[in-house]
């Protein structure tokens, strides 16, 4: 009877306490958000490193005492869904998500992140990958920083080089040259690609139109304008469908997925494709270790000599404008871009927020490729509504309409027609 | 159905209570009627309502996160009727879905006919086998039907290939006719179980003697099904069919699913992707609305003439 | 009489044939299905189609379990969907009973709702869906969900077992009441049982729509321990990474399981409940 008197007495204390440890949140410090919260952080994929999570976590619970940081892993697929939903809602919002760069744009323009414009001198200021700086942003304030990039480089088979007498290509043309020499090298199989180059991989065939000195679509005034059809894009497209004709043996609307498995097939003589294939093509359930000692990587060149303007995959952070806990938040967005984490980034192969750290990625061949690629990275358009751009698969639609033959101009036009309508 | 009267009971003077019961039976179907309305009214109720008031405003992401919303009345509706695209779309749309809903009929109920016709065990087989492609996973499908139909490395090039055609690297999907024989094979592949399942049940409900009676009078077989057999299961035939086109009209997912796949996503959208597009793909929730009611009201008027002979039967029946 | 039992001999084994194309082609994609869950991912996708369907092991199998989180999401689907089902059927059995044995004004008005909002696209709403729940603390609940899924099942529930309720006579409940039954009685004595295959037949069908629902379970379950099972079946499709298809199928496999289960259940009901009424009307 005791026991259950004492226990009883003990349970209510406890409730009477938490009771009164709630309360006290109430302090305010101008609008910042309670003093204790438990922030959650949506993290997508598997990309951060466990290191780095459990790296932040630790720091932000010891800086901040009485307060816990949850990391929520979400997937790509149906993230869209999920944080129109979630960002929108009072109690459910997250405090800090990560999202994609082209995502960056449209949740920035549509009001569901904080202003971090204050913050961003001392999260790295101009040291920022400028280009996700600029996705995260509008009307001259800052919404979204820097994560991480991507990267992106060119795959060749070392052997198939040797036997048709190539050296790694330096400048655009060589490029070309390479690829078209490959294919004509290789006839069997009756699919071999010099260069891999689906007719949907739109993301590559941007790179060709950058280098020739086009564009997607530029903003003018307050109107952004689709500009595949400039003189300087249609000669990039040029490239692009030279490339298709007479060095690809992919499916002309097929999709970038699964390289590795025509590359482990001898199929492919080089791709373009993101860092994280190595991964794929060396393990034995996914990929072809055997394969490994004949891969050797290089940045895509661009026509002067340095590398091509490539397309980066990557993410920004940004601190929901719902959520109760700011103060707490802008504290884990430091964190997150502080030296240290950056550094477990870069060790583990992404490309860090800042371009300072791009050194720690490494010295061997692939990551020389990366910091490489990583200097003239770009970014799609940071228009409000690129989103519906992609969304309605325009470029897709454009370039195996250039795969399967037709009049670039013509086609060029009219992608620019649909993009335009689309953005504004 | 008329209320039917309580058994008589002994003449008493209790006019009140008399009266009480009576009302109590009057409300009794809407009382039977309101947990259904509730959770309808409720889970439905508001999002709809919503839906359709969005139509008639300028909503996209910014408004879900705190911009006020603009009124523009008719001019979403205005916008939607004189874009072009979406006429193509819908003659596409209602092709597409008459073809898929007349194929899985006619196939449905020859696979349910012939049912009756198989030896029993081959008959619980093919039985099981619907019931296998019905429960299976909408995702895992779809992939294993792209795979199948795969550019470089689908087993159906594959095979082609070994019976002597030209099809290594064949795109099934690159042409837009092709692109729809293949979704047509998909909906219909996944539509059929339930319509045989149902026919089939309805059949085995058609009396012996009805058609023993044909055969004396000296119907063949053919005739037998065609004059005795279906006109019985007429009623059933209506609900299934009208499933069919209600479902045909709004396809997503096949389509979707292929476009990602290859194909020109222009030239094969149909209104179920594009109602997906301009609301999730752009965040243009009051576009998506107006489409939405759009192709509401071409489904009502694709299918008024069966549900004007469904409620005549109904009327009829009761 | 000869000729006639040849003829029909024969009219049975072009059945019998045409039945077994017929489920050759409805099990051939999920044999692959099956088969592929066996095999590693670069057997999966190469130019040589890998035929043997058992011939790989089971790490795929393995994958899936490694995350602890395949049972937390069996437990969440089973509930959603176990409760989906109920509520719905009971609430449809009561508002089809109600439709089909009394005259009340708004009776054909209700009929055509149910048909008119099976017509309306879903795409859209979950958004809305997402804010009402959200107002009322709902979200991450089994019950949120399931008052949600309860709605988009009942307007087909109730349209088909209305067909069913209609052609059952009335004369079995009236004599039930003569008897001495009182109305209500004779439903649930006389009717229910003899209704029992039509409900299973319309659970079956909100079994597997519930069971497979992707988008309102995505964003309203949003917590990793209340995921349901297709929601854990694209935590392994990763557009980034490329999609684990091995591990895709397995899942799939997986989760068609309970569904086949169920069938394998009722099915024997299922068939002649359809019939019941359908023919009448």
């Amino acid at each position: 009877m005791r026991v259950k008197k004492t226990l009883g007495l003990a349970l209510a204390a406890a409730l009477v306490l938490s009771a009164c440890s709630d309360d006290g949140d109430d302090n305010s410090d101008g609008g910042g958000g309670p003093d204790t919260a438990d922030i959650r952080v949506w993290i997508n994929g598997p990309d951060t490193p466990q290191a780095a999570r459990d790296w932040l976590k630790t720091e932000f619970e010891d800086a901040n005492p009485g307060s816990t940081l949850t990391i929520e892993e979400q997937e790509w697929e149906g993230l869209v869904e999920r944080l129109t939903t979630a960002l929108s809602s009072d109690d459910e919002t997250p405090d800090v998500v990560e999202v994609g760069n082209t995502q960056s744009s449209t949740f920035t323009t549509a009001g569901a992140f904080s202003d971090l414009s204050d913050e961003v001198g001392d999260l790295g200021g101009d040291d920022l990958l400028q280009g996700f700086v600029e996705a995260g942003s509008y009307d001259g304030s800052t919404y979204a920083v820097p994560y991480y990039a991507g990267s992106k480089y060119v795959f060749y088979r070392k052997d198939l080089f040797e036997k048709s007498g190539l050296e790694v290509p330096t400048t655009l043309d060589e490029f070309v040259d390479a690829a078209i020499t490959l294919k004509e090298d290789n006839p069997d199989p009756a699919n071999f690609s010099g260069f891999w180059f689906p007719g949907q991989d739109w993301r590559n065939g941007v790179s060709f139109v950058w280098d020739a000195g086009g564009d997607l679509a530029v903003e003018e005034g307050d109107e952004w304008q689709g500009t595949l059809s400039s003189p300087e894009s249609v000669a990039g497209l040029e490239t692009v469908k030279t490339l298709m004709d007479q060095a690809s043996g992919a499916a002309k609307d097929g999709n970038e997925a699964d390289a590795q498995v025509p590359f482990c097939n001898n199929e492919i003589g080089m791709m373009s494709v993101p860092g994280w294939m190595t991964g794929l093509i060396d393990n034995a359930d996914t990929g072809c270790p055997d394969m490994m000692k004949n891969v050797g990587v290089f940045p895509l060149p661009g026509s002067d000599g340095s590398p091509a303007p490539v397309l980066l995959g990557g993410s920004n952070i940004a601190v929901s404008a719902n959520s109760p806990n700011q103060d707490l938040a802008k504290d884990a967005v430091a964190l997150m871009l502080s030296d240290e984490f950056q550094t477990i980034l870069a060790e583990n192969g992404l490309t860090p927020a800042k371009t300072s750290l791009a050194p720690l990625l490494g010295e061997d061949e692939f990551a020389q490729a990366t910091i490489a690629a990583a200097t003239d990275a770009r970014l799609t358009p940071p228009a409000a509504k690129w989103a519906s751009v992609e969304g309605a698969r325009i470029l897709e639609d454009l370039f195996v309409a250039i795969a399967n033959g037709g009049d670039l101009a013509e086609l060029a036009a009219e992608a620019d027609e649909a993009i335009t309508d689309q953005l504004n | 159905m008329a209320l039917t009267t309580r058994p008589a009971k002994s003449t008493r003077n209790r006019t009140l209570a008399d009266r009480a019961p009576a009302v109590r039976k009057a409300m009794l179907p809407y009382g039977l009627l309101l947990p259904a309305l509730i959770a309808l009214a409720f889970a439905l109720g508001y999002p709809l309502i919503r839906q359709v008031m969005l139509s008639f405003q300028e909503f996209g992401l910014a408004q879900q996160f705190g911009r006020p919303p603009e009124w523009v009345g008719l001019q979403n509706y205005r916008d939607l009727v004189s874009d072009s695209y979406l006429w193509v779309l819908v003659l596409r749309s209602v092709v597409f879905c008459l073809v898929n809903a007349g194929l899985t009929m006619v196939l449905g109920v020859a696979i349910a006919l012939l049912m009756r016709l198989m030896s029993t065990p081959v008959r619980l087989v093919v039985q099981a086998g619907l019931l296998i492609a019905w429960a299976m996973p909408v995702l895992a499908s779809l992939t294993v039907w792209t795979w199948l139909f795969d550019t470089q490395y689908g087993v159906v090039n594959w095979i082609l290939e070994r019976l002597g055609g030209d099809f290594a690297g064949h795109s099934w999907l690159i042409e837009p006719m092709s692109f729809f024989l293949i979704a047509t094979l998909l909906v219909v592949w996944m539509s059929i179980p339930f319509v045989a399942f149902t026919v089939y049940a309805a059949l085995t409900q058609v009396p012996q003697e009805i058609l023993e009676a044909a055969e004396v009078d000296g119907a063949g077989p053919w005739q037998r099904t065609r004059l005795v057999v279906l006109p019985s299961i007429r009623p059933v035939l209506l609900v299934v069919g009208l499933l069919e086109l209600v479902w045909g009209l709004r396809v997503f997912t096949q389509i979707y699913v292929l476009q990602q796949a290859g194909g020109v996503t222009r030239e094969t959208n149909l209104l179920g992707t594009y109602v997906y597009r301009s609301g999730i793909g752009e965040g243009e929730f009051g576009v998506a609305a107006t489409v939405a009611m759009f192709m509401l009201a071409l489904t009502v008027l694709l299918t008024a003439p069966y549900v004007i002979k469904m409620i005549r039967d109904d009327r009829e029946m009761a | 009489m000869n000729s006639g039992r040849r003829l029909r001999t024969r009219t049975r084994v072009l059945a019998n044939s045409l039945g077994l194309v017929v489920f050759l082609i409805c099990g051939f994609p999920v044999y692959w299905m099956i088969s592929t869950s066996f095999q590693s991912r670069n057997e999966i996708r190469s130019p040589e189609p890998t035929w043997h369907p058992f011939g790989g092991g089971l790490d795929n199998y393995r994958r899936l379990f490694e995350d602890g989180e395949f049972l937390d999401a069996l437990k969440i689907s089973l509930l959603v969907t176990i409760a989906t089902v109920a509520i719905a059927l009971l609430f449809a059995f009561l508002a089809a009973v109600a439709v089909s044995r009394f005259r009340f004004r708004g009776r054909t008005s209700f009929i055509l709702l149910m048909l008119v909002v099976q017509m309306i696209p879903a795409e859209g709403l979950f958004i809305s869906q997402y804010k009402m729940l959200d107002g009322l603390s709902l979200t991450n609940s089994v019950l949120g969900l399931t008052t949600l899924y309860v709605a988009c099942v009942l307007p087909f529930t109730i349209w088909t077992l209305r067909g069913f309720v209609s052609a059952l006579p009335v004369d079995l409940e009236e004599a039930a009441m003569v008897d001495g039954c009182t109305r209500v009685g004779a439903f649930f004595r006389i009717t229910f049982p003899l209704l029992a295959p039509g409900l299973v037949a319309t659970g079956v069908f909100g079994f597997i729509q519930a069971w497979n629902e992707f988008t309102l379970a995505l964003v309203v379950m949003t917590r990793d321990d209340k995921k349901t099972l297709p929601v854990w079946l694209s935590t392994f499709s990763d557009a980034n990474r490329g999609t684990d298809w091995g591990a895709v199928m397995a899942g799939s496999t997986l989760i068609s399981i309970p569904v086949i289960l169920f069938f394998l259940m009722v099915q024997g009901r299922m068939v002649s409940g359809l019939t019941v009424g359908a023919v009448k009307g």
